[in-house]
């Protein structure tokens, strides 16, 4: 008897709670209340007709600070010479994955408990489809940036920087790459030898995976071109791109937890038969990390030597510091030089947007290399589906 | 016939003056609110569709309900590779670890605590490090021994000792996942058994010893029965906790493809898709909840008072020639388990470059260097750096609050469902203290950052505040702490308490005279678990921390990513040095309150 009565006190006490909790799922901000920011702000189509540092500057330091959630720990670099630059404005600088940014930020918007000014991530189509166009985060360009700009980078989203995914080998070993298309990847002497990151740990290579899916046509050509007759679809795969994934997979390809790995085993000196290996291009400057590393950027590649992703930048909806977020992005941008709010991705490896900035030293332009981007409405549509392909074949 | 209002009222009355009723019900409310609405949550979650499923399924209605993802796990051409063989892999490694870490723990904590091994205080001492270590360290070592050139990079020290590749069952899969972290997770085993061994009155063996029974037979019918509690306790745990690690597994098993389940509950976490990897994660839950069940009709039946109102003498066991065998033993568990792992990882604090292990590629730069441009662009070593210290502060202050306060709530917990045994109140207790220990730490995270983000009745958002990440790192672990507490509640006899109370004793004063001495010893394993665990802990707070709340182990991140392991391994050797030192000085506290 007691015992039934402690069971439907807990469960009464569970219930009252659950209501207690429950109205605030899903629930947004209101559109108006959204739009009185944006034009308290100064963004988006309230935004002034110039750039005028000066002002904003003025209105930033009574915000006193600015927070940014960044994929990359080298916020805390340009946080510094940000707040060296601008006095009485103090950078708080919060680094972790992509994921776990989108995960903090919906939180936060549902709730409506504004930590984030910025935010600074991988994942665009993520930040597309569930950030921006829901109202959470919103694209700032500032106006003197607009020209030297591709109106690609700037609309539906400004990107920082691009950050390519290609393919390196061994250099001690070997005088020049030993591969020259990506199909070679699928041939029997590469088999258990191509090093691959794994695409369900990390969301980047979902991204390359489904780019190589879109361009399944100029595979499909590619693939003519090496073996001299038409591609055989396997059964299952529905183009090239996927008989691609599906051949590197069959071809016992090996998995890597990240792409550091790829680039430490690939690299490492005095190996007899080395791996080939896709990995990030930023990896090079592992190199001067440790200098006796010997791998080398496959550039010659057909039909392409890589796959570009897009690094975003954007200003979260009822930003608190909206002043100081403006200001802080303007010299993330860098100037025509690199500048200093740029430098720390002024690096071999990652590749500027402005086309009035020289490339990094050692390194080609954007638009010298022969690589597809990512295209983050095509991600959304069918990196899942690529996702669940790789996933479906692994054994 | 119905019992009249007033019979009722009586027999209810007479039933909420028990203090183990009382205390009982409080708790489970407690639970309800840190354990069970989360949890909740997750089961809505998997039958709603999400935003994200929009990616999956042209058909999602975000916000209605749908049997989606059940179908997706069960019953779709990917549940080969996304459920049924990862959960194969989960359970094949989790018994494997499961029993091999108990022959260790359950030997190491005998040799130390009942025999007159020599050195054993000195062993002792180390016997919970291999749990303060990272799993990794263990899987690195691994293979800087027995890597082929299937993952590249250099050859490992078995091919060039013996000239062949190492095949790979041996250096990547289910070989070397299960011994590095039954060498991980032996501590579980190894603190609970000692614990019940300390507590266990010679007199018992001696009894034996009269009635002419050899050493074998009173170990087999006096001591083994004695500690099996505790023994079933550690089997769930590591069971459990090698259901759930991600790490390792990935670490050693993606090279062949070998995946667990908890692969599976990571990537889908981390691709957005929540309500796939809860159900994979129930699946798990349902299943130590079966091992928990069938650990309470054996308990029902078998738990043996030890701590009586009687005299109380320990004494040892001599083992004459086996003395230097055994030494040999635990000493070549410690050896590589703890000192291996540990020089590799200290190494590589040391190294200016990484993966180079000459002499003169020293340096002290990543602990104490001022800032050189030249060096690791112009990061200081982590004692100069102001952020770190502070997030070390952080973290002392957040691991010494959750052990205390876990420790006491697992004590009650213990209480609870020791005397109010086989009552359905104490069931439930039993069951809900163990659920978060289940539930994948990102996921708990997440769960806990949606539900604290708004305002809960008179309760302020506690997103941001340092309350938060001490309420969900005690949620996490109150398992470690309820199990011990349940152990060693049950080694103490009623009469000791009933003694009291005949002669008057407030409750509190029982508790505080009689019952909190008498469990504190059995209780230690739960409140150093509980430390080192909130030490260590980085998924579960990651994503409820925020700038000033950072902990040491949110640092690690920073440096990972850009690729100075050099600095994150610092930090690690930093994290190992402080929980060691904090064990240290709990064991003094402990062993001054105990008899």
């Amino acid at each position: 008897m007691m015992m039934k009565k402690t069971l439907s006190l807990t469960l009464m006490v569970i219930l009252f709670l659950f209501i207690l909790v429950n109205p605030s799922w899903g629930q947004s901000m209101s559109s108006k209340e959204t739009e009185e920011w944006l034009s308290k702000s100064e963004l988006g189509r309230y935004e002034p007709k110039v750039y005028n540092e000066k002002q904003i500057y003025e209105k930033a330091r009574l915000e006193k600070e600015v927070n940014i959630y960044s994929y990359s720990s080298r916020v805390h670099q340009f946080g510094k010479t940000f707040e060296q630059q601008y006095p009485g404005i103090k950078v708080n600088g919060f680094d972790m994955d992509s994921t776990e940014i989108v995960t903090k930020v919906l939180a936060e918007q549902k709730a409506g408990n504004f930590v984030a000014d910025i935010i600074f991530l991988k994942d665009p189509s993520t930040v597309l489809y569930e950030l921006m166009e829901k109202g959470y985060a919103f694209t700032y360009v500032p106006t003197d940036l607009r020209p030297v700009i591709p109106a690609r980078y700037q609309k539906p989203f400004l990107t920082h920087h691009v950050s390519l995914d290609i393919l390196v080998y061994n250099a001690e070993v070997n005088k020049q790459s030993p591969v020259h298309t990506l199909w070679d990847l699928t041939k029997p002497e590469w088999k258990s030898r191509v090093l691959f990151p794994d695409p369900i740990k990390m969301p980047e290579f979902t991204e390359v995976l489904a780019t190589l899916v879109q361009h399944s046509d100029e595979m499909a050509k590619e693939y003519q071109r090496v073996f001299g007759k038409p591609i055989q679809l396997s059964k299952g795969s529905r183009s090239a791109g996927y008989e691609w994934i599906l051949r590197i997979l069959k071809n016992d390809a090996v998995i890597a937890g990240s792409t550091n790995d790829v680039s430490n085993a690939v690299g490492q000196p005095g190996q007899q038969k080395p791996p080939i290996g896709i990995t990030a291009f930023s990896r090079l400057r592992d190199k001067e990390k440790n200098p006796k590393l010997v791998f080398d950027v496959a550039y010659d590649i057909q039909p392409v030597m890589g796959v570009a992703t897009e690094v975003v930048i954007a200003v979260i909806n009822q930003a608190k510091h909206p002043n100081a977020a403006k200001l802080l992005i303007r010299w993330m941008m860098g100037d025509e030089k690199g500048g200093q709010g740029y430098k720390p991705y002024f690096v071999l490896g990652d590749l500027p947007v402005r086309t009035d900035q020289p490339a990094p030293k050692g390194s080609k332009t954007l638009q010298q290399l022969n690589v597809w981007i990512a295209d983050p409405r095509y991600v959304w549509d069918h990196g899942q589906e690529t996702r669940d392909f790789w996933l479906g074949h692994l054994k | 016939m119905v019992p009249s209002w007033k019979v009722l009222y009586n027999r209810s009355r007479y039933t909420l003056t028990k203090p183990h009723v009382v205390i009982g019900i409080l708790l489970v409310i407690l639970l309800t609110a840190l354990v069970i609405i989360p949890f909740l949550q997750m089961i809505r979650d998997t039958a709603v569709w999400q935003e994200t499923d929009r990616r999956i399924s042209r058909t999602a209605q975000p916000g209605e309900w749908t049997s989606f993802h059940y179908k997706r796990v069960f019953s779709s051409p990917l549940s080969l590779n996304i459920f049924y063989r990862p959960l194969l892999h989960s359970m094949m490694t989790s018994i494997a670890i499961s029993l091999a870490a108990m022959a260790i723990g359950a030997l190491m904590a005998w040799l130390i605590v009942r025999t007159d091994m020599p050195l054993r205080k000195t062993i002792g001492a180390f016997a919970v490090i291999p749990y303060v270590l990272p799993s990794y360290t263990l899987a690195l070592a691994w293979l800087d021994f027995f890597k082929n050139e299937r993952i590249g990079g250099a050859a490992g020290i078995y091919q060039y000792l013996f000239g062949a590749p190492t095949p790979d069952w041996l250096a990547y899969g289910f070989v070397p996942i299960v011994i590095t972290l039954s060498l991980h997770y032996y501590p579980f085993t190894y603190l609970l058994v000692s614990g019940a061994l300390i507590s266990i009155d010679a007199h018992l063996e001696e009894a034996g010893e009269v009635l002419g029974a050899n050493r074998l037979t009173i170990l087999r019918r006096v001591t083994f029965p004695i500690v099996l509690p505790a023994l079933i306790s550690s089997f769930i745990l590591t069971f459990s906790r090698s259901l759930g690690t991600f790490g390792t597994p990935y670490f050693l098993g993606a090279p062949v493809r070998y995946f667990t389940l908890a692969t599976t509950i990571y990537s889908n976490i981390s691709n957005r898709t929540p309500a796939v990897a809860y159900i994979s994660a129930f699946i798990l839950i349902l299943i130590s909840m079966f091992v928990i069940y069938t650990n309470q009709k054996i308990i029902g039946s078998k738990s043996f008072v030890t701590i009586a109102g009687k005299g109380f003498r320990h004494r040892l066991t001599f083992l004459g020639r086996w003395k230097h065998f055994a030494l040999i033993a635990a000493a070549s568990a410690i050896f590589l388990a703890v000192l291996i792992p540990l020089f590799l990882l200290v190494w590589q604090t040391l190294m200016l470059y990484p993966n180079d292990y000459s002499i003169g590629n020293l340096t002290l730069h990543y602990w104490s260097g001022k800032s050189n441009p030249a060096l690791a662009e112009g990061e200081t070593g982590i004692l100069r750096n102001i952020q770190i210290l502070g997030a070390a502060w952080n973290s002392l202050k957040l691991s010494v609050i959750v052990a205390l306060f876990t420790g006491i709530i697992g004590i009650l917990i213990g209480y609870a469902v020791v005397k109010g045994k086989k009552t359905k109140l104490s069931s439930l207790l039993e069951q809900q203290s163990f659920l978060p220990y289940l539930i994948p730490s990102i996921a708990f995270g997440a769960l806990y950052l949606s539900l604290f983000t708004v305002k809960i009745g008179p309760i302020p958002p506690l997103y941001g505040t340092f309350l938060l990440l001490v309420l969900v790192c005690m949620a996490k672990n109150l398992p470690f702490s309820a199990r011990s507490g349940i152990s060693s509640m049950l080694q103490v006899a009623g009469e000791l308490e009933e003694a009291a109370t005949m002669v008057g004793a407030s409750w509190q004063r029982r508790f505080r005279k009689i019952i909190l001495p008498l469990t504190l010893a059995g209780s230690m394993p739960g409140f150093i678990l509980t430390f080192i665990a909130t030490m260590r802990e980085l998924s579960l707070i990651i994503l409820l921390v925020t700038p000033n709340t950072r902990t040491l182990t949110t640092m690690t991140f920073r440096y990972v990513e850009q690729g100075y392991s050099q600095f994150a391994d610092a930090i690690i050797v930093l994290i190992v040095i402080l929980v060691v030192g904090g064990e240290f000085i709990t064991r003094k506290l402990g062993k001054r309150e105990t008899f």
